[in-house]
């Protein structure tokens, strides 16, 4: 029996090309990374970037005419860069669209439930006043372990106080990130004010600090929850119908709630602790996505994995670009991007709110 | 047989000269100990206080650009006179990718004059790039304990340069120089008068000022002076008005550059009714530093003059 009169024909057309559509936007997204590699403030002409990462792969493959410098730049600056902004922006854009299914809320974010919050305190108390005492992994681990503590205290608040239905949920995380973000600022006034803005940039996200020792923490969080996620979309599924369908369904909402809430903090933690606090990658990806695909979290996980990896990588290009040869913080170009597609969805799409 | 006391001579003159270019040289940056085998030959120096050191010492040659000038100052004529060959390869601070593109092989700043803690360019990340980085010894307060400040810091900046790019004599000369210079001044000094002294960086809800790591403190100090905030356990800080009004300077030093004009921040002040029983405002005592002159550079000894001049105007 045919379903196509329920559904609109471009989407119809679109979810029985899933495969078609994943492999796409994989290819986008492999070129986007070639472009990262290839543009930034130094200008590298394309066949020595090449030969570059042809020569790291396949030593002496091509004769080296650049300095070491310029390889350097390729192959240790802007390759892992582009690297970890494809993990970030996949990682926050599946915890945006995870949360978004879990809370029934259209405005939950990686940051919103108080997960941020924490990282950044963590990087307050390293940067501001106990110094890189463990060297170049000190800011990462403090952040990621910021963001852990505060997942655990919203969790057990939310236990304590029953509120582990889906708007509680938000309004606890809301409540905690506001105790822990004061901490935060306290933390900021009490340490050296010459080097409050060290703090600014590092909340404001960037991706300068990627190195590819440090690349496979970010990536084992992605690989591993989001498998998690994307085991669970039927369960997500479930969730967008409201508690007692989902109950009745057979899912035992609460505890899955709370679970994927900590996969989320995991997963959001590794990015933030090494990128920075991210602004709109989260909120506004797995809005695009289900415009086009609708609400089926098997489909919407995926693409929002790809769409956010690209997302981020291109405005990390933008940033590294746009005033050369300053590199702006990235936060700044997604804020300024999703601040205006926020303003368009909601013209186009008055269902929202 | 012959040949052995020509070998001998020649080994013996390898060996001098080896003794008198002094490398390999160790020196120590903040709590680093760093070693060169041979004097950089592609530096970068930041900010314009420590390009004027590197410059003083006759590095150009050794320079390939300077860093983090255009962005929030302005040469003034000497300065551009030095760097005109040089090309300012960032007008902020700089990241990894354009000191890469540079080629560069050392990399001269300071915790908050080119580094940033936990940033992307600090030693620890420069270091696999074969990119050394001297520290300024003002700024290590930022990432250890330090004495006070004193005009040894900059002393030991230029004594370390010197080591580093092999003009030692150049640099101990420098050194003397400005302590001899200095000595001869302070000795004229009348010891028993000393007035206290503020340092208006920038700020009007809250001041921006030098504190007791800052190089102004010791600047104030050797011209027979003291710094109201030389308590303050900082190097260059945000404070209150309030402890600035209780503390009552005598002088005020403004310290120049920037878009917010000397003559703007003076005025700010005198026009604050909270100000108004200051001693600085009353008498209208105000000096101007510029801001390459009221941080670690060559400049400082001229610095101290003016700051002579004006806290004893007999």
């Amino acid at each position: 029996m045919s379903h196509k009169h329920l559904v609109a024909w471009p989407r119809h057309a679109l979810i029985h090309t899933m495969p078609w559509l994943i492999a796409g936007l994989g290819f986008v997204l492999l070129v986007t990374l070639m472009l990262a590699v290839s543009v930034g403030t130094i200008g590298i002409p394309l066949h020595a970037v090449w030969g570059i990462i042809a020569n790291h792969l396949v030593p002496g493959f091509v004769p080296v005419d650049w300095s070491p410098g310029r390889d350097s730049i390729v192959w240790e600056v802007r390759l892992p860069r582009a690297i970890l902004g494809a993990m970030v922006g996949a990682s926050l854009a599946l915890v945006g669209a995870a949360l978004q299914a879990v809370t029934r809320n259209p405005l939950a974010d990686p940051h919103l439930l108080g997960i941020s919050s924490g990282a950044a305190l963590g990087a307050i108390v390293v940067l501001l006043h106990t110094g890189m005492f463990l060297g170049l992994i000190t800011v990462p681990l403090f952040a990621f372990g910021g963001a852990l503590l505060s997942t655990a205290i919203v969790t057990g608040v939310a236990n304590l106080a029953l509120a582990t239905n889906a708007s509680r949920l938000v309004l606890t995380g809301v409540a905690v990130s506001f105790i822990v973000t004061s901490l935060g600022s306290l933390g900021i006034f009490l340490g050296d004010p010459r080097a409050a803005h060290t703090v600014i940039f590092w909340m404001l996200g960037g991706l300068g600090l990627a190195q590819w020792a440090q690349l496979p923490f970010p990536l084992l969080a992605l690989l591993g929850c989001g498998a998690y996620l994307m085991a669970n979309a039927r369960n997500l599924n479930a969730m967008t119908l409201g508690d007692e369908s989902a109950t009745t369904l057979g899912l035992p909402v609460a505890r899955f709630r709370l679970l994927i809430f900590i996969v989320c903090a995991l997963l959001t933690g590794a990015a933030v602790a090494f990128a920075g606090i991210i602004s709109f990658v989260g909120l506004m990806i797995p809005h695009i996505v289900r415009m086009v695909i609708g609400g089926d979290y098997r489909r919407v996980l995926p693409l929002s994995a790809l769409l956010g990896a690209i997302f981020l990588v291109m405005a990390d290009i933008v940033a590294r670009t746009i005033m050369p040869p300053q590199d702006l913080p990235v936060g700044i170009i997604t804020g300024l991007v999703g601040g205006a597609f926020f303003i368009l969805l909601l013209r186009r799409n008055g269902r929202i709110g | 047989m012959r040949q052995l006391p020509m070998l001998a001579s020649i080994f013996a003159m390898m060996a001098g000269s080896a003794l008198a270019s002094g490398f390999p040289v160790t020196v120590k940056s903040c709590n680093r100990d760093v070693t060169f085998d041979a004097a950089p030959s592609r530096a970068v120096s930041n900010d314009v206080n420590l390009t004027e050191m590197m410059l003083v010492l006759g590095l150009a040659d050794s320079m390939v650009g300077y860093t983090g000038v255009s962005g929030w100052k302005t040469l003034d004529e000497k300065l551009r006179q030095g760097v005109a060959e040089l090309p300012e390869l960032s007008p902020d601070y700089p990241t990894k990718e354009v000191l890469l593109g540079a080629d560069a092989d050392f990399y001269f700043a300071g915790w908050n004059y080119g580094m940033k803690l936990g940033g992307e360019v600090t030693p620890e990340t420069l270091e696999p790039f074969d990119i050394a980085v001297y520290e300024l010894a003002e700024s290590c307060i930022h990432i250890m304990a330090k004495p006070k400040a004193s005009m040894d810091d900059l002393y030991v900046d230029l004594l370390n340069l010197g080591r580093i790019f092999g003009v030692e004599e150049k640099a101990v000369a420098l050194v003397d120089g400005y302590k001899t210079e200095l000595a001869a001044f302070t000795a004229r000094l009348d010891v028993t008068d000393k007035p206290k002294v503020f340092v208006y960086d920038s700020g009007e809800d809250k001041p921006f000022t030098a504190g007791r790591y800052a190089i102004p403190t010791a600047m104030i100090e050797a011209a027979g002076g003291t710094n109201i905030m030389d308590d303050v356990e900082s190097s260059w800080v945000e404070v209150g008005w309030e402890p600035v009004i209780e503390r009552n300077p005598d002088v005020i030093v403004i310290v120049d550059y920037g878009s917010v004009s000397a003559a703007q921040k003076a005025d700010f002040m005198r026009h604050n009714p909270a100000f108004k029983d200051i001693p600085a405002i009353k008498n209208n005592r105000f000096v101007v530093l510029p801001y390459v002159v009221a941080t670690p550079g060559p400049r400082n000894i001229e610095g101290i003059k003016t700051l002579t001049a004006a806290f004893h105007p007999s």
